[in-house]
């Protein structure tokens, strides 16, 4: 069944959204009618092949059903779990709402806290952006709003865990986070589904937003099923002197189509963007970065890592992009990858904009096989291949591994890798 | 019979043949030093005794206690007792020293992640690294870092030597240990080796220059010319290469 006008006013009416929310939705979904699918024409899309995707074939939402798994990490100081497209649960540390930490479903958030969110919902995350881009807008189901005031600093992490075991459906969830002044707090995002025979389309998009001198450590954890098409966008605005790390980890869903950006709107600002993936049988996984430099004295350090096997494809892209003004600014950026089998391909391409000369820019990329020597260099010491080269794909991993912004997130990706590479 | 023997041993390089028919015998309890001039064939050597996949046998055998080894990938090699201290350790990415000894350790003592009695425990590990991390003047921080990532080239040798102590081989080759050593580093490896010398181990020393033989006396030396032994006999050979140096074969072998 195609998407239509009443499952967007069906999805505003089953989160008892607000009149300004539902008229957004409205608007998200005359730009999804009006666009076309991306052609390969677009360089963005050039490689991308969702090949058996029909957008026609999912239901709007979701309604929950199965079990879903605990939460994936100890201590955390708030928790929220959404199932389906219903909105989530949260249990909250009562010392943190008492400081006037908000942590909310998204429309409820948008309801209660109208101007946190209405300046800020899909303004990083344009609906425009693209076809997927609308219908996330339009059809949103559920999500986190997460506003930290300023100078609250949380110890522990807080946790965003979305479920979904239905198929055949759209499940869409869109977490916002707004970090007042000199806030400090990190959050992890975890997108997980049994594999099922039914196709899925997904998302798991997120706008961050850094007050002056806030800290925020971001890490998405993909796991969708075999079965989903995850079309994400995280984006993050980051102020004066404030320090946003993003750490996308895309392990999961048959398709996948993200893009990770920051948004570089203050001097002294610094966004840290990481990424793992590991791709295996016929997986597509697509990452597009931006890493932008609106004002000048910014830095950006972007190291992404795939390793690929069976006759997984991926494809990645980055552009780092200086602003006229934007001198004394500082970007790094590498794109890494490992080629487990002969038949697993991945493309890498580097990009940049650069319209000041007064910056610092270094970026690489890289697409091979194991090295051989490190292979002999461990069998050398009694070490089984087989044995090598897990350690040899867990160590290249382990390396932009150590820059997940907090240990139960850095333990909980190691463990998902090393149940993987088995 | 020599608990590792090398007979007419032929080996070719991307199609070029680089030994050319090389014999020796070294049993435990010895040590011998293969010396040659650069591109004699001496890593050759040490490179196809691990089985190094860019290196092809043409021809003869190498049997080490008794089993032809030829046929065995490197690491059953290595936990069969063979040791290669190489000439340009190299540097892995995302893996600890700690890490890389253990996993070694523990694949030599049959470990496979099942059986826990079998595994080493950290006391004992602890027991067989730090005397030597001592000898070889290694700090302790070593064994946190990435395998020889931002190791001097003295101390990657070291390291390598470190490794050897770790995993107690029978029979040692150790290729150009102390070239690019500065005089230190010599004596720390030297020390560390003439530790671990023993009726238990052999040693095949393979190097360029007569200089670390002063500190570790071999019972044996050989000299290496285009890919054949020229010449093998005791410590006095190494005294006339010294002073001869290796011109004397020049038209011997051409």
């Amino acid at each position: 069944m195609p998407f239509t006008k009443e499952s967007v006013e069906e999805i505003a009416s089953l989160h008892e959204e607000p009149d300004w929310l539902r008229k957004r939705r409205r608007e998200a979904f005359e730009v999804y009618e009006r666009l076309a699918l991306p052609s390969k024409i677009d360089e963005e899309w050039r490689r991308v092949d969702f090949k058996g995707l029909k957008l026609d074939e999912f239901r709007a939402f979701e309604e929950p059903n199965g079990a879903a798994p605990g939460v994936p990490i100890d201590g955390a100081a708030g928790v929220l779990r959404q199932r389906g497209s219903a909105p989530g649960k949260v249990d909250l540390d009562p010392e943190l709402a008492a400081k006037g930490v908000v942590f909310l479903p998204l429309s409820q958030g948008a309801k209660e806290h109208r101007e946190l969110v209405e300046k800020r919902l899909f303004s990083e995350v344009r609906p425009d952006r693209d076809k997927f881009a609308a219908v996330h807008a339009a059809l949103f189901s559920g999500g986190t709003l997460l506003y930290v005031p300023d100078f609250v600093e949380i110890e522990q992490p807080l946790v965003g865990q979305y479920w979904s075991s239905g198929g055949g459906a759209a499940v869409l969830p869109h977490t916002l986070i707004v970090a007042g002044k000199g806030a400090k707090f990190n959050y992890l995002d975890e997108f997980l589904s049994p594999s099922l025979d039914q196709p899925a389309l997904t998302s798991g998009s997120a706008e961050i937003f850094l007050g002056e001198g806030a800290q925020v450590g971001y890490v998405a954890l993909q796991k969708w099923g075999r079965h989903a098409y995850q079309f994400a966008n995280q984006r993050v605005h980051v102020g004066k002197e404030a320090t946003a790390r993003l750490f996308n980890v895309t392990l999961g869903a048959r398709f996948a189509k993200v893009r990770v950006e920051a948004n570089l709107q203050g001097p002294g600002g610094m966004a840290e963007l990481k990424g793992i993936y590991f791709a295996s049988d016929d997986q597509f996984f697509d990452f597009h970065t931006l890493q932008d430099h609106q004002v000048g004295q910014t830095t950006s350090d972007l190291l992404f890592k795939g390793a690929l096997r069976d006759t997984a494809r991926t494809v990645y892209a980055g552009l780092i992009r200086i602003e006229k003004d934007s001198a004394r600014s500082d970007a790094y950026q590498a794109n890494r990858n490992l080629l487990l089998s002969k038949q697993a391909k991945a493309y890498s391409i580097p990009m940049l904009e650069i319209i000041n000369n007064d910056v610092r820019c270094t970026h690489g990329a890289t697409v091979g096989p194991i090295d051989p020597e490190h292979l002999f260099y461990l069998a050398s010491r009694g070490i089984p291949k087989a044995v090598a080269q897990r350690m040899i794909v867990q160590g290249f991993f382990g390396e932009v591994a150590d820059r997940i912004p907090f240990e139960q997130a850095r333990r909980l990706v190691a463990e998902e890798l090393e149940a993987r590479l088995g | 019979m020599a608990d590792l023997e090398i007979r007419d041993l032929r080996v070719s390089v991307e199609g070029r043949e680089i030994l050319k028919g090389v014999s020796l015998d070294v049993s435990k309890g010895e040590v011998h030093a293969v010396m040659g001039p650069n591109g004699s064939g001496k890593s050759t050597l040490s490179q196809t005794l691990l089985g190094h996949p860019g290196y092809k046998v043409e021809g003869g055998r190498v049997r080490f206690k008794g089993q032809d080894i030829l046929e065995l990938t490197p690491d059953a090699r290595s936990r069969l007792g063979l040791f290669l201290a190489l000439q340009y350790p190299i540097v892995v990415p995302g893996i600890t020293m700690n890490n890389f000894l253990r996993t070694a350790l523990n694949a030599h003592r049959g470990y496979d992640g099942k059986d826990k009695s079998k595994s080493v425990s950290p006391k004992e590990f602890r027991t067989l690294v730090e005397p030597y991390l001592e000898t070889l003047r290694i700090d302790r921080t070593f064994l946190s870092r990435y395998i020889n990532e931002g190791f001097s080239g003295g101390e990657k040798k070291r390291a390598e030597i470190l490794q050897m102590a770790v995993l107690q081989p029978e029979m040692a080759v150790l290729d150009e240990t102390d070239s690019g050593l500065d005089i230190d580093s010599i004596k720390y490896v030297s020390e560390a080796i003439n530790k671990m010398r023993g009726p238990e181990l052999g040693v095949l020393m393979i190097t360029h220059y007569t200089r670390i033989l002063q500190f570790i006396k071999p019972d044996y030396v050989h000299v290496m010319v285009a890919g054949q032994v020229v010449e093998s006999g005791g410590a006095e050979v190494a005294d006339r290469l010294e002073r001869e140096g290796y011109a004397q074969w020049g038209e011997e072998v051409a």
